[in-house]
C-alpha cells in the first residue's frame, strides 16, 4: 500500500552504507548515494561492479545485508518491491507475452485496483506519450525491439512511480535506435520530472543522459559528479581510464612545474603538490608533429616519440607513439596533414584543455594508453 | 514521444482494500469453526456434523478448547494493514502457534478422530503463523507465501513423513517395547535371505569370500591400464570393486527376497538401460523410423497398469501359454519366478529408460563430435573420450530410475512371482496373509533403505555429473551415424522388443473375447458382459477418485515447484528433497505406512474415499513437482520482477503470469496424475475396502482367483478409457503450446 508522497513525483533516493553480500562475494561494498529529486542519474561501471545489484536494492528485488535505503524521507529497507514507488525498465524488457500491450501496461493500475475508466485515460495517455498509440491490441510478440522497449517504458511510466529505475534499457536495441531512444527517454524524463536511475556499462551513453553519474568498481563508489566534471577532473585511474580514452602518465612535479621524462608539461590544472604524480592526457589534447631534423635539446618543443601504429578513421586518425614515458595514444582531429607511417620520428605537445593531474601519489605501473 | 508538456501529478496510490487484512478473516474462520463444527467424530467420515461435539457445547468443559478461541479472538486484533508493525507480526506468530499447538495437543490427547471443526482450527491457526512469520521479518516472504509454506511443511509432514516414521518405528517397537527381535528374526529368516545353503557341501560364505578378495586383487593392477591414477584411489577403488564382488557372489548362490529383488533389479536395470540407450541412438541416428513407433509405446507403458503385462506373460508363457505350450507344446512353469518377472518389467520400463536417454542423446552437438574428428580422433577415441563420457550421467540416470522402479514394483512379482519371494510382496504377505505388522515393516525398512540410498545417489551425485543442461539445443551439424555392427543388432532388438510387445498387447485384447485361454478360444463377449455388474461400477469410481486427486496434486505440485523454484527460505531444500522423496518411496511402503498410520487414534482416516484421494496426491504430487520446476526454469524471473515492482503481491503475480503461462505444464501434469492414480496398485492396494474398491485391485484380485479373463477385459476397458484421455489432453495440449509457441518467440 503505498503512501501517498507530499513532494510530488520525483522523490530523493538516500543509500546509507549499504553493503549486500553474496555468501563470500562482496557485491556492493558500503555505497552511501544521495540522489536528488526529479535528476537522471547513472550508475556507471564494467560487468560486476555492483551497479545492477545497487538498482535492484533500491527497488526491492534484493534485500541489503547492511544499511539503509530511503525513497523520499521514508525509510523503505525493509518495504517489499510491490509497495515501494517505483518502477523498473528491465534489460530485457520482461513484458508480460501472455497479455497484448493494453494489458501490459494497466497491469499495475489493475493491481492498485484503479477505475476502469481512469486505467484506459491513463494506459492510452503513456502509450500516446511514448509514440505507440494504436497498437493496444498487439502482442509482445508483434512488436520490434524498440516498441517492445518503449511498451516497457510506458508500463513503467503509466504508474508515476516516484522513482523510475532503468536497468540497460536500450542494450538490445542497434546502435542508430539507441542514440534516438536515449534522446526521447531524457527529454521524457525530463518533462515529467521523475527521479530516474540509469544503469549502464556505456559511457558515451552516460554522459549523454545524466545530470549526475556514479561510476563504481567491485562495489565500491569511485566517483560522483556531472559528466564534465568527471571526464575533466577524474578521481582517479580507474575513472580516467573508464570515461573516454586516456593516457596516464608519470609526471614529476617540482616547485609547482610539472615534468615528463624532461618535457616541462603547460601547466595543468590539479592538484600541483610536489612528488611523482600520475597525469591523464586525454589523446584529443595531445599535439603531433613530425620531429625537425636539426639538433634541438629534446624536452624544449615537446616529448619525443616514434609513431607505432597508424589508424586512419576518416575525419581523424589514431596513432598509437612510443615515448620514453611510453607508449601513448593520440588522436588527431585536425588531419592537417597526410596520416603519418610507422617508424615517423614525432615530437608531442600536451594542450593544458585535457590534462588532469590525479589526486593522490603515483604508485607504479605508468603510462599505458587504454 | 511529443505529447504536451504534462503538469505533475500525484502518484496512484492502492485503493482501500478494507481496513480488515487476511489476519482477521482467518480468525474469524477459526472462531466460527471452532464454535460451530465438530472437534472429533466417531465414525469415519470427515465431513459427520455432531452437535454434541462441537465447541458451542464443549467449551465449558474442556479447557484446550476455550484456550484455542480465546487465542483466536486475540488475533482478531493483530496484523491490521497497512503493513503491520513486525512486532505485531512476532505476537502474530507466538498466538498463533501457540493455538495451533493447544489445538493439536487437544485433539491428541483426546485420542479420538480428528472432526472437521478442528482441522479448520488448526489450518486457520496454521495460516495465520505463516502471515506472522512474513510480518515479523523472520521469513523474507509475503503473507500468503508464508502461509503457503507452513500449509505444504505441514502436509508433507503429516502424509510423507509421519506414515514413514510409523513404519520405521512399528519395525522396533513390539508391544510398547524396543526391541530389534523382529529385526533379527526378519533378517534371519530364509524368507528374506539364506546364505548358506544347508543343501550343498561347500560353504557359500567362503566362496564369496574367495570371489571379493580375488577381484580386488586383480582389480589392483588392472587399474594402471587406464592410465595414471594415485594409488590410494587406486586401492580404494580396488576394496570396493571386491565388496562388491562379495556381495554379488553370496547374492547369486544364496537364497529370498532380498537375493531375488535386488539380482532382479540389477538385471532389469542393466538391460532396460542398455535397450533403452540402444533406442534412443536408433531414433536420433537410424534411417528406420524409430522415434515414430517409440512414441505410442512409451504413452502404452504409461497408461497400462504396471501388472498388465504380467497378465500377457501368462498368455503367451504360462502354463497353457500360446507360444509355450500350443507352439512348443511345453507344459512349463519356466516364466513364473524371476525370469517372467523380469521379462515383464524389462518390457514396462524400457519406455522410462528411452525416455530419459533419448533427451541425453538429443543434447548431444553433433558439432562437438565433428570437432573432435577434425581434432584427427579415431572413432573409437570419439566415441571413448568424447560421447561416453558425455552420456555417462544419463545412462547412470536411467539405470538407478529403473533398478528403482524394478525394486518396489509390485503387481508383476505378485501375479508371476509364483511363490519365489521379493520385498514387496513380502511387505504385502506380511501383513494380509501373516497379519504380522512388525514384519511387514521390517521388509519395508530394508526396501525403503535401498531405493531411498539409489535416490540419494541419483540426486545428489548425478546432479554435478550432468552435463546436458550446459549445452541446450543442438547447434546443427549431422549427427555421426552408427557403425553397422551396432545398428543392425540394435535394430534387431528393437525389432524383437517390438514384436513381443505388441503380442503382449494383443493377448491381453484377444484373452479377453475367448472363453478361457489356451482351454476354450471360442469367441465370447461374456467377460465383458459381467463387468457390467461389478466391474464397470469400480472403474466409474476409479475414475472418479483419480480425477478427484488429479486437480490437487496437480496444483499442490505446482505450488511446491513455485516455493522451493522461486522463493528463498530457510528449510527449502528440505521441503525439495522430501516432497521428491516420495517418488522414491515404494508403493507398498508408503502403503503399509498409512494404513499403520491413519487406521485408529486421532488422525484415523482409512476406510475413506478420502485417505484413497490423499494416498494419491501425495504419491503424484512429484510428477506435478518435476513439470513445475522444468516450465518455471524457462520462464525469466524478470518478469516476475515486473509484476511485483508494478505492485502486485506475490499472489497476483502466481494468478495473473505465472499459471497463464504455466498452463500447458499444469495440463500435462493433470494427465499424468489421472494416468498414474488410475495404473496404481502397490499403495492402494492397502488402503482399499470392498466400499472402496478400485479397478486395478479388483483386476489383480480377479486374476488371482482365476477369473483371468474378465481381469483381461476390465484392463482393456481401463487402457482404453485412459487413451482416450490422453490423447484428449494431447490435443489440448498442443493447441494451447501452439499458442505458447507465438508468445515465446517475443
Amino acid at each position: 500500500m503505498t503512501q501517498p508522497l507530499a513532494t510530488g513525483m520525483g522523490a530523493p533516493v538516500r543509500l546509507e552504507h549499504v553493503t549486500k553480500r553474496f555468501g563470500q562475494v562482496v557485491a556492493v561494498n558500503d555505497v552511501s548515494l544521495d540522489i536528488p529529486a526529479q535528476k537522471m542519474v547513472t550508475l556507471l561501471g564494467p560487468s560486476g561492479c555492483g551497479k545492477t545489484t545497487t538498482l535492484r536494492i533500491i527497488a526491492g528485488l534484493e534485500t541489503v545485508s547492511e544499511g539503509r535505503v530511503f525513497i523520499g524521507d521514508q525509510d523503505v529497507t525493509h518495504q517489499p518491491a510491490s509497495q515501494r514507488p517505483i518502477t523498473m525498465v528491465f534489460q530485457s524488457y520482461a513484458l508480460f507475452p501472455h497479455l497484448n500491450v493494453f494489458e501490459n501496461v494497466a497491469y499495475g493500475l489493475r493491481n492498485l485496483r484503479v477505475a476502469a475508466a481512469e486505467i484506459r485515460r491513463a494506459v492510452a495517455e503513456a502509450l500516446e506519450q511514448v509514440g505507440l498509440a494504436g497498437l493496444e491490441s498487439r502482442a509482445p510478440s508483434q512488436l520490434s525491439g524498440g516498441q517492445q522497449q518503449r511498451v516497457a517504458l510506458a508500463r513503467a511510466l503509466v504508474m508515476r512511480p516516484q522513482v523510475l529505475l532503468l536497468d540497460e534499457p536500450l542494450s538490445n536495441l542497434d546502435a542508430k535506435l539507441r542514440k534516438q531512444v536515449r534522446q526521447e527517454l531524457r527529454s521524457l524524463q525530463q518533462r515529467l520530472g521523475i527521479t530516474s536511475i540509469y544503469v549502464t556499462h556505456d559511457q558515451s551513453e552516460a554522459l549523454a543522459l545524466s545530470d549526475i553519474i556514479v561510476v563504481m568498481k567491485d562495489g565500491v563508489i569511485q566517483q560522483i559528479g556531472g559528466p564534465e566534471e568527471l571526464y575533466t577532473r577524474p578521481a582517479n585511474a580507474f575513472v580516467a581510464r573508464f570515461i573516454g580514452d586516456a593516457n596516464l602518465v608519470e609526471a614529476e612535479i617540482r616547485g609547482g612545474t610539472v615534468w615528463v621524462q624532461g618535457y616541462r608539461v603547460p601547466d595543468p590544472p590539479g592538484d600541483r603538490r610536489d612528488g611523482r604524480r600520475l597525469l591523464m592526457v586525454r589523446p584529443e589534447a595531445i599535439a603531433m608533429q613530425p620531429a625537425q631534423a636539426n639538433g634541438q635539446a629534446p624536452g624544449a618543443h615537446g616529448l619525443p616519440g616514434r609513431v607505432v601504429h597508424a589508424f586512419y578513421q576518416g575525419m581523424s586518425a589514431e596513432y598509437l607513439v612510443d615515448t620514453d614515458a611510453g607508449q601513448l595514444m593520440v588522436l588527431d582531429v585536425n588531419l592537417a596533414g597526410p596520416v603519418l607511417p610507422p617508424g615517423t620520428p614525432v615530437q608531442l605537445q600536451f594542450s593544458p584543455r585535457g590534462m588532469y593531474v590525479l589526486p593522490g601519489m603515483a604508485t607504479g605501473q605508468p603510462a599505458a594508453a587504454s | 514521444m511529443s505529447a504536451p508538456s504534462i503538469p505533475q501529478q500525484p502518484a496512484y496510490t492502492a485503493a482501500d482494500r478494507g481496513p480488515l487484512g487476511a489476519g482477521f478473516w482467518w480468525a474469524l474462520l477459526i472462531l466460527a469453526a471452532g464454535l460451530g463444527l465438530p472437534w472429533s467424530r466417531q465414525g469415519v467420515n470427515v465431513l459427520e456434523y455432531d452437535a454434541a461435539r462441537t465447541g458451542l457445547r464443549l467449551v465449558g468443559e474442556a479447557w484446550p478448547i476455550a484456550a484455542a478461541l480465546a487465542l483466536a479472538g486475540l488475533l482478531l486484533f493483530l496484523g491490521r494493514p497497512p503493513v503491520p508493525h513486525r512486532a505485531a507480526g512476532r505476537a502474530m506468530v507466538l498466538v498463533a502457534a501457540a493455538g495451533g499447538a493447544v489445538t493439536a495437543g487437544h485433539v491428541l490427547a483426546q485420542g479420538q478422530p480428528f472432526g472437521l471443526g478442528a482441522l479448520l482450527v488448526f489450518l486457520g491457526f496454521l495460516s495465520v503463523a505463516g502471515m506472522g512469520l512474513s510480518y515479523s521479518g523472520w521469513l523474507r516472504v509475503e503473507p500468503f507465501a508464508g502461509g503457503a509454506i507452513l500449509w505444504l511443511a505441514a502436509f508433507i509432514a503429516v502424509f510423507i513423513l509421519y506414515p514413514l516414521a510409523v513404519v520405521l518405528t512399528t519395525s522396533v517397537w513390539v508391544r510398547d517395547e524396543f526391541t530389534l527381535d523382529v529385526f533379527r528374526q526378519t533378517l534371519r529368516s530364509p524368507t528374506f535371505f539364506l546364505f548358506e545353503n544347508p543343501w550343498t557341501e561347500i560353504s557359500e560364505r567362503r566362496v564369496a569370500l574367495w570371489v571379493g578378495s580375488l577381484a580386488a586383487v586383480l582389480a589392483f593392477p588392472l587399474q594402471s591400464l587406464w592410465g595414471d591414477i594415485p594409488l590410494a584411489r587406486q586401492a580404494l577403488r580396488s576394496v570396493i570393486i571386491g565388496l562388491g564382488a562379495y556381495c554379488l557372489s553370496a547374492l547369486s548362490t544364496g537364497f529370498g527376497a532380498l537375493r531375488n529383488s535386488v539380482l532382479l533389479a540389477l538385471s532389469v536395470g542393466v538391460l532396460s538401460t542398455a535397450l533403452g540407450l540402444a533406442f534412443a541412438l536408433l531414433a536420433q541416428r537410424s534411417r528406420f523410423p524409430i522415434r515414430s513407433l517409440m512414441g505410442p509405446f512409451s504413452t502404452l507403458s504409461m497408461i497400462t497398469p504396471p501388472f498388465v503385462l504380467g497378465l500377457s506373460m501368462i498368455y503367451m508363457f504360462g502354463r497353457q501359454g500360446l507360444i509355450t505350450n500350443q507352439l512348443l507344446g511345453l507344459s512349463t512353469n519356466a516364466f513364473y519366478g524371476p525370469l517372467g518377472v523380469g521379462v515383464a518389467q524389462v518390457l514396462a520400463f524400457t519406455p522410462l529408460a528411452y525416455l530419459v536417454l533419448t533427451g541425453v542423446v538429443r543434447s548431444l552437438d553433433p558439432a562437438m563430435e565433428e570437432a573432435a574428428q577434425t581434432l584427427r580422433a579415431s572413432r573409437w577415441r570419439l566415441f571413448h573420450t568424447v560421447t561416453w563420457p558425455l552420456l555417462r550421467p544419463g545412462v547412470a540416470n536411467a539405470f538407478l530410475l529403473t533398478v528403482i522402479e524394478s525394486l518396489a514394483d509390485f503387481g508383476n512379482p505378485l501375479i508371476l512371482g509364483g511363490g519365489v519371494p521379493f520385498l514387496p510382496t513380502e511387505v504385502f504377505f506380511a501383513i494380509e496373509g501373516r497379519f504380522n505388522q512388525h514384519e511387514a515393516a521390517v521388509y519395508g525398512v530394508v526396501l525403503l533403505a535401498m531405493t531411498v540410498g539409489v535416490f540419494v545417489l541419483q540426486h545428489y551425485w548425478l546432479r554435478q555429473a550432468s552435463y546436458v543442461t550446459v549445452t541446450g539445443k543442438p547447434s546443427g551439424g549431422n549427427p555421426s551415424p552408427l557403425p553397422g555392427f551396432l545398428e543392425y543388432p540394435m535394430t534387431v532388438a528393437f525389432g524383437l522388443w517390438t514384436l513381443l510387445g505388441v503380442m503382449l498387447y494383443a493377448s491381453v485384447f484377444f484373452g479377453s473375447f475367448v472363453k478361457l485361454w489356451g482351454f476354450n478360444n471360442t469367441f465370447t463377449l461374456e467377460h465383458y458382459e459381467a463387468l457390467r455388474t461389478s466391474g464397470f461400477g469400480v472403474f466409474l469410481n476409479t475414475a472418479r477418485l483419480a480425477a478427484l486427486a488429479a486437480v490437487p496434486s496437480a496444483l499442490v505440485g505446482f505450488l511446491i515447484a513455485y516455493v522451493v523454484g522461486r522463493l528463498r527460505f530457510p528449510g527449502r531444500s528440505l521441503v525439495e528433497f522430501t516432497s521428491m522423496l516420495s517418488f522414491a518411496v515404494p508403493g507398498t511402503v508408503m502403503g503399509i505406512g498409512y494404513v499403520l498410520a491413519f487406521h485408529h487414534g486421532p488422525l484415523r482416516l482409512t476406510g475413506t474415499e478420502l485417505i484413497i484421494i490423499l494416498a494419491f496426491v501425495f504419491r503424484n504430487m512429484p510428477v506435478g513437482i518435476r513439470s513445475g520446476l522444468a516450465a518455471l526454469q524457462q520462464i525469466d524471473r524478470s518478469l516476475e520482477e515486473a509484476s511485483t515492482t508494478l505492485r502486485a503481491s506475490n499472489v497476483t503475480t502466481l494468478r495473473r503470469i505465472l499459471f497463464p503461462l504455466l498452463v500447458p505444464a499444469v495440463i500435462s501434469g493433470l494427465m499424468f496424475s489421472f494416468v498414474r492414480a488410475m495404473t496404481a496398485i502397490s499403495q492402494v492396494i492397502f488402503l482399499v475396502t470392498p466400499s472402496t474398491n478400485l479397478a486395478t485391485v479388483l483386476i489383480l484380485s480377479w486374476v488371482g482367483h482365476g477369473s483371468i479373463g474378465r481381469g483381461a477385459a476390465l484392463s482393456c476397458v481401463l487402457i482404453a478409457a485412459m487413451a482416450v484421455v490422453v490423447l484428449l489432453l494431447n490435443v489440448v495440449l498442443h493447441r494451447t503450446n501452439r499458442r505458447g509457441q507465438r508468445m515465446a518467440t517475443y
